[in-house]
Order: structure tokens, then C-alpha cells, then sequence
């Protein structure tokens, strides 16, 4: 089972328990830069399919687990028709403001060297999320100055790399 | 275009890594899927059964499959089940996502059908149970068009309706099925179902069809 730890959360699977804040979390207009408010019928696709990335390529998305449940989402995912593999993180409300996006994007990409042998690993944030890019700043992540060929609304902001 | 930064010089610095390597299907273009078998931390679908009926072998989804699925997603004939021309190749990577996910997340699923001695896939067929549905669902969907007409998914359906209430434990079950999908209707009809007008499915233009009982099916 992967599981990461960080000082305050834990990196886990994601599980049916985790559904409630997810779904709320997309129907809210806090997921308005990742392609929300959605419906309960279509964000439960984007939940299973968070889940069902582990399976198509050894990675995916954890949930963010702050000891008493879901506070949100951090994860490596590459959908085909993206150039790269990306690191994405979403904290939901109550968890706002804390850094715990940016801690646990730390493990990911420490943890990333071990489960991909991609050269790049980028964030895909739409030009309007400044909470991301200040999270990506803090990350050590800088912007290209390109747009995502999947998404012309999207930066391409690159990571430093890790060693395996 | 944008002038040369530190980041683009760095990134010239390095040879495409192998997943950026893009293949080619039917005019699709996608990533390979980077299928690391055998990695012991990898949270795999496993230990999942696999049903037999006469001519099919109703097993996991796996990554293989995408190359039926993704044309099938991306054509007309998947307007029903929320595909169709306009969908991109994004979206279908999701629904094999979200069919491998829904194992995990509820502990059963849809099976890929695959005639025997072969390993290409006509479709998926299985329990089905999203959050936001009403009821359990039996769901059936061909995605190769050439395997239409042959009794396929009625055939996997009688297996699978069993194995739902036999090994499931389901109590009931129904397919929510567009009044204009001619075909799935006729497939529930067969099955024994009757559309239920009290029922509502997850979409508005779903109709209800309830199949027959655990009593009557395992008879």
C-alpha cells in the first residue's frame, strides 16, 4: 500500500469515504479553475478516475488526510493527451491557508523519481489561479512563459528535478 | 517564441523521456501507457474475478484496452453513455480511468468482455454503482461495432446478473437506459426487465428498466 507522511498529513489512496468533501469541493466555485462547479454525476467521474489512474500507470493522486478525514488532493497524473506528467494539488476549504498544498507536493515530488522516469514533471495551472502559482513559487517551480498545448489557458510551470 | 529562459534551456538540455513518446491509432494520438507490471507498491487491480460464458471471458480492465475504447468513445455511437465526435482523447483516458477506479472504490465493477482465444476487447459489462446513482445498476456498453449483433451482451449479461446477486449479494438491480438507445432497450427487454415509472435514474432522460428479482433470475 503507498502511503506518504508528511509533519501534518497523510499522502493516502484515495477511498469512498473521501467522496463527501470531494464532491463538495467540486461543487463549489473554489473548483472553478479546474474545470468546475460540477455536478455530483460528473465529479464522481473525476473521483473514480483519480482512483483509477494507479491502475493505467503506477501513479496517481493521493488524498490529503489531516488525521480526522479528507482536507484534500495532491498527485502525479499524465492523461494522454497532456506533454507531461504533472503534479496537481487541490486543498479544500476548511484546509485553505494552512501550506498544506505545498507540503504535500514536497513529498510528491520526492516520492515522483521513484514511480516515473519522466524527464519533466510541470503544473498545468490556469493563468487565473494565483493561489497555485503561489504554491508552485514556493515549490521551486518556474514558469516557462508557455501555454499548454491541451489547454491554451494553462501555464506550463516546470519543477526542478529530483534524483532518483 | 517567448525567448530563450534558463527553464527552456534546461529543458532542451534533456532527451524526451519515454512516456512523451507519442503513438498512433487510427489517426489518435496518445501516450503509450507506461504499465509498470510487477511493481510491488503499485495499488493494481487484483484478485478480481473473472467470469466464463460460452464465448467470453469477462475479466479486469487494463490498459491495453484503451486502443477499442478510445475510438469507441470518440464516435457516434457512444452519445448515449456520454460519449460522442466532440469528446477528446482526454476523455476517454478517463472513463478507462474511472472504470479501473470504481473496482477500488467500491470492491466490484465492470468486467471487459473478450471473446475467448482472443485478447481484444468488444466491451465492458458489469455491476455499476457511482455514488450519485439511485440504485445498483447492471450496465452494458459494445464498444467494437463489428461485435454487435451476435448475442454478446446478452450473453455476458445472464452471467453477470447472476454473479450480482449470487456473489454480490445485490437484492435488486436496475439499467438506466436513453429511451432513444434502440438497442440497449431491446437488451433489457430480453433480460426479462420492465421499465419501472416510479423509478428515476441519475439523468433525466433515463428510463428505468428493473430487472427480475434474485428469486426469479437464480430459480
Amino acid at each position: 500500500m503507498i502511503e506518504l507522511q508528511t509533519s501534518r498529513l497523510t499522502l493516502r489512496l484515495p477511498m469512498l469515504a473521501d467522496w463527501p468533501a470531494y464532491r463538495d469541493f467540486y461543487a463549489s466555485d473554489a473548483a472553478k479553475h479546474i474545470g468546475g462547479p460540477l455536478p455530483a454525476v460528473r465529479s464522481w467521474y473525476y473521483f473514480a478516475g483519480d482512483r483509477g489512474h494507479w491502475d493505467l500507470h503506477g501513479f496517481g493522486w493521493f488524498t490529503l488526510d489531516d488525521g480526522r478525514g479528507a482536507v484534500g488532493t495532491c498527485g502525479l497524473h499524465i492523461p494522454p493527451h497532456h506533454a507531461d506528467v504533472e503534479i496537481g494539488w487541490n486543498v479544500y476549504g476548511a484546509g485553505q491557508g494552512k501550506g498544506y498544498a505545498t507540503e504535500a507536493a514536497r513529498a510528491v515530488l520526492d516520492w515522483a523519481p521513484s514511480v516515473t522516469d519522466a524527464q519533466r514533471i510541470v503544473s498545468y495551472i490556469d493563468r487565473g489561479n494565483t493561489a497555485s502559482k503561489r504554491v508552485a513559487e514556493k515549490l521551486g517551480a518556474d514558469f516557462t512563459g508557455e501555454m499548454a498545448a491541451h489547454d491554451p489557458d494553462c501555464e506550463v510551470w516546470l519543477h526542478q528535478r529530483r534524483a532518483a | 517564441m517567448y525567448g530563450a529562459t534558463g527553464v527552456q534551456n534546461e529543458l532542451l538540455a534533456h532527451p524526451a523521456a519515454t512516456h512523451r513518446v507519442m503513438h498512433r491509432f487510427r489517426g489518435l494520438r496518445f501516450h503509450k501507457p507506461n504499465f509498470v507490471a510487477g511493481t510491488p507498491m503499485t495499488p493494481r487491480l487484483v484478485d478480481i474475478p473473472v467470469l466464463e460464458t460460452e464465448r467470453l471471458t469477462l475479466r479486469a480492465p487494463q490498459p491495453s484496452d484503451f486502443e477499442v475504447l478510445a475510438p469507441f468513445v470518440m464516435s457516434d455511437r457512444a452519445t448515449f453513455i456520454g460519449g460522442g465526435p466532440e469528446k477528446d482523447v482526454g476523455h476517454a483516458w478517463r472513463i478507462l480511468s474511472v472504470l479501473c477506479g470504481h473496482w477500488h472504490l467500491r470492491g466490484f465493477g465492470v468486467f471487459v468482455a473478450v471473446p475467448k482465444g482472443t485478447d481484444r476487447p468488444i466491451g465492458s459489462m458489469g455491476p455499476w454503482y457511482p455514488e450519485p446513482w439511485p440504485e445498483k445498476e447492471l450496465s452494458w456498453t459494445i464498444w467494437d461495432e463489428t461485435a454487435e449483433g451476435k448475442g454478446y451482451a446478452t450473453e455476458a449479461m445472464i452471467e453477470i446478473r447472476r454473479h450480482a446477486y449470487a456473489a454480490l449479494g445485490w437484492t435488486g438491480a436496475v439499467s438506466y437506459i436513453d429511451a432513444n438507445n434502440t438497442r440497449s432497450v431491446a437488451l433489457a427487454l430480453r433480460l426479462g426487465c420492465t421499465i419501472d415509472p416510479e423509478a428515476n435514474g441519475p439523468h433525466p432522460e433515463d428510463v428505468v428498466y428493473r430487472h427480475p428479482s434474485p428469486s426469479e433470475v437464480l430459480a
